[in-house]
């Protein structure tokens, strides 16, 4: 793939307290948001310390904006924006010279800095706290100063550790959202690492998932829902729970790859939706009322959990 | 190395530290209480006639009582005491408000959390080493020479009744201050920026360089007198060696400086 923003392939860092990232390989696309996904000390840290030549790596190569992260770094980091987990601002300077500071070290003229630093906090709703130290701010405020000042060079790559961990949770929307429109509106490409994943399900392009410094999947939900498992969830409700007659008809039928009871229903894996009809008609037969049959999609949630616990059972074998 | 971020990081470490209290109180202090208390107490007790310090002076030995004892009976306080014996606690000065400020340089930003962000941005490790050496240096040297010429101004005025002359600061005197003073001061924060960077934060590097420092007050307090004594040359090339192990110092400090190595720490 020529286009890609950012690509690392092998990519090993150890630490004297173990292996924080083992061969990781993956891509991002321009304009694509990529969530790192995994618990803590899942090495999402590490890979983005790695991808913007703050840590070098013990085995691996990388290519960032077409530039090696650790021979151009101080190149790179130019181009990329970074919000740290812990929104890292000296809260002996207010919001307003927080930002000034980083404006002078990345070289913006003071003449472009100034309007710039007050129009990123005006939309990141701060501009009433700009010159107020940020020793006071709430943690949600922080995250805004430190987003704008991650913005702040107009970065073409964004990395964004945790941005909403600590975060009430009209704060995890209104970042969240602003997160959103950086990508969609502004077409920046975002390396989000987070645990959160109704916040990467709203977010991410493709997620690579991580457990234990490994990489257990990389790509769409949809695509790794289709790597672990084989055609769609239907839901049958009949308002009370199948017989077991009914469950074994119902598996016998052609396309049906497993049929499940629930308290109200039966649910059934099904290689194509064209067997649905057929289910329907079973459960008819069957004198069953059918109140519903919904085909259902593989949740993120479903994704991540059916990959942790195949690593689990991996890492037990 | 880019001077505008050098200056913009020495801008802001300098701003910090004007603003800190934690940091300009132990800084203030010392000086303080040896360079306008203590001139400011003796020259007053030059000034009680009955004070009879000859026999006191006689049993110094022979290399350091004899110029004090060139002198009337009753300047012979103010020179022992302001001209040589002070001497030592201008070199602690620097040494230990470099120690102060150096314990605080990496340690400090990463007890702020503030040295992961540091790290992303595009400065490289060199400016970010030097902005932190010049962040130390410039203040401690400021301090000690500001001291000085309080100290100078402070002795002159308290002893005028006695001695009836600007007899401070001498030619040894000045090279002590201008030459010797900034080499130590360049020689504590060599060895305390390094700690800074190994340590997790403020107050353990200033516990652990506080060890490492004590010998160099040792040296200086035992030897500093001598070097007055001794004259110009030998305080000159005394200050060109410190100098050159200050330099060694931090040269080596700057080579084994990574990022990558600063941020496997965090």
């Amino acid at each position: 793939m020529t286009d890609a923003v950012l690509r690392c392939q092998g990519l090993t860092r150890h630490f004297p307290s173990g292996t924080a990232l083992d061969g990781l390989t993956i891509d991002a696309r321009p304009g694509e948001v990529v969530a790192l996904l995994g618990p803590n000390g899942a090495g999402k840290t590490t890979t983005m310390r790695l991808l913007n030549g703050v840590l070098e790596p013990d085995a691996g190569t990388a290519s960032v904006l077409g530039l090696d992260p650790w021979r151009q770094g101080d190149e790179l980091r130019a181009r990329t924006g970074v919000l740290t987990e812990n929104a890292g601002l000296d809260e002996r300077l207010t919001a307003r010279e927080n930002l000034a500071f980083v404006a002078r070290l990345r070289g913006i003229p003071e003449a472009r800095a100034t309007p710039r630093i007050m129009e990123l906090l005006d939309r990141f709703g701060m501009a009433h706290r700009a010159d107020v130290r940020v020793q006071g701010f709430s943690t949600g405020q922080r995250k805004r100063v430190a987003l704008a000042r991650a913005l702040l060079h107009e970065p073409e790559l964004l990395f964004l550790d945790e941005p909403t961990s600590g975060l009430d949770p009209v704060a995890t929307r209104d970042v969240v959202d602003l997160i959103g429109s950086l990508a969609q509106e502004q077409g920046r490409t975002v390396i989000l690492c987070t645990h959160f994943l109704g916040e990467a399900g709203r977010l991410a392009d493709r997620m690579a998932v991580l457990f234990s410094g490994h990489l257990h999947a990389f790509g769409t939900p949809t695509q790794l829902a289709g790597e672990l498992w084989t055609g769609t969830e239907v839901r049958v409700e009949l308002g009370r729970p199948p017989g077991a007659d009914l469950l074994s008809r119902l598996g016998s039928i052609p396309g049906v790859v497993q049929a499940v009871p629930l308290e109200d229903g039966v649910l059934a894996r099904v290689t194509t939706r064209e067997s649905v009809p057929a289910l329907v008609a079973a459960c008819v037969a069957a004198g069953e009322q059918v109140f519903a049959a919904e085909p259902r999609q593989p949740s993120l949630e479903d994704v991540y959990f059916e990959i942790e616990a195949r690593a689990k059972r991996g890492a037990a074998a | 190395m880019n001077r505008s971020v050098i200056r913009t990081l020495l801008a802001r470490d300098l701003g910090m530290i004007r603003r800190s209290r934690a940091l300009m109180l132990p800084m203030l202090f010392l000086p303080t209480l040896l360079l306008v208390i203590l001139p400011a107490a003796i020259g007053l007790a030059a000034r009680e006639r009955s004070l009879d310090v000859d026999r006191f002076i006689e049993m110094l030995p022979g290399g350091l009582a004899d110029p004090v004892l060139a002198h009337p009976p009753d300047e012979r306080l103010i020179i022992l005491v302001l001209g040589y014996m002070v001497a030592p606690l201008f070199l602690i000065v620097p040494l230990m408000v470099s120690s102060v400020l150096a314990a605080d340089t990496f340690a400090g930003e990463k007890e702020r959390k503030t040295l992961e962000t540091l790290l992303h941005l595009p400065v490289s490790d060199r400016d970010l080493y030097v902005a932190k050496l010049l962040s130390t240096f410039i203040p401690s040297t400021a301090i000690s020479w500001l001291g000085f010429t309080v100290f100078c101004i402070v002795s002159n005025i308290v002893c005028w009744p006695v001695m009836g002359r600007i007899f401070l600061p001498t030619g040894t005197w000045m090279i002590v201050i201008l030459w010797l003073a900034p080499a130590v001061a360049a020689l504590g924060l060599g060895v305390m920026v390094r700690v800074s960077i190994r340590v997790e934060n403020t107050q353990e590097a200033q516990q652990l360089g506080g060890a490492v420092v004590l010998p160099f007050v040792v040296i200086a307090v035992g030897q500093t007198t001598g070097l007055l004594l001794a004259g110009p040359v030998v305080t000159m090339a005394v200050g060109s060696v410190v100098w050159l192990i200050a330099a060694l110092l931090n040269i080596r400090g700057m080579q084994l400086y990574r990022r990558s190595s600063m941020a496997a720490r965090l």
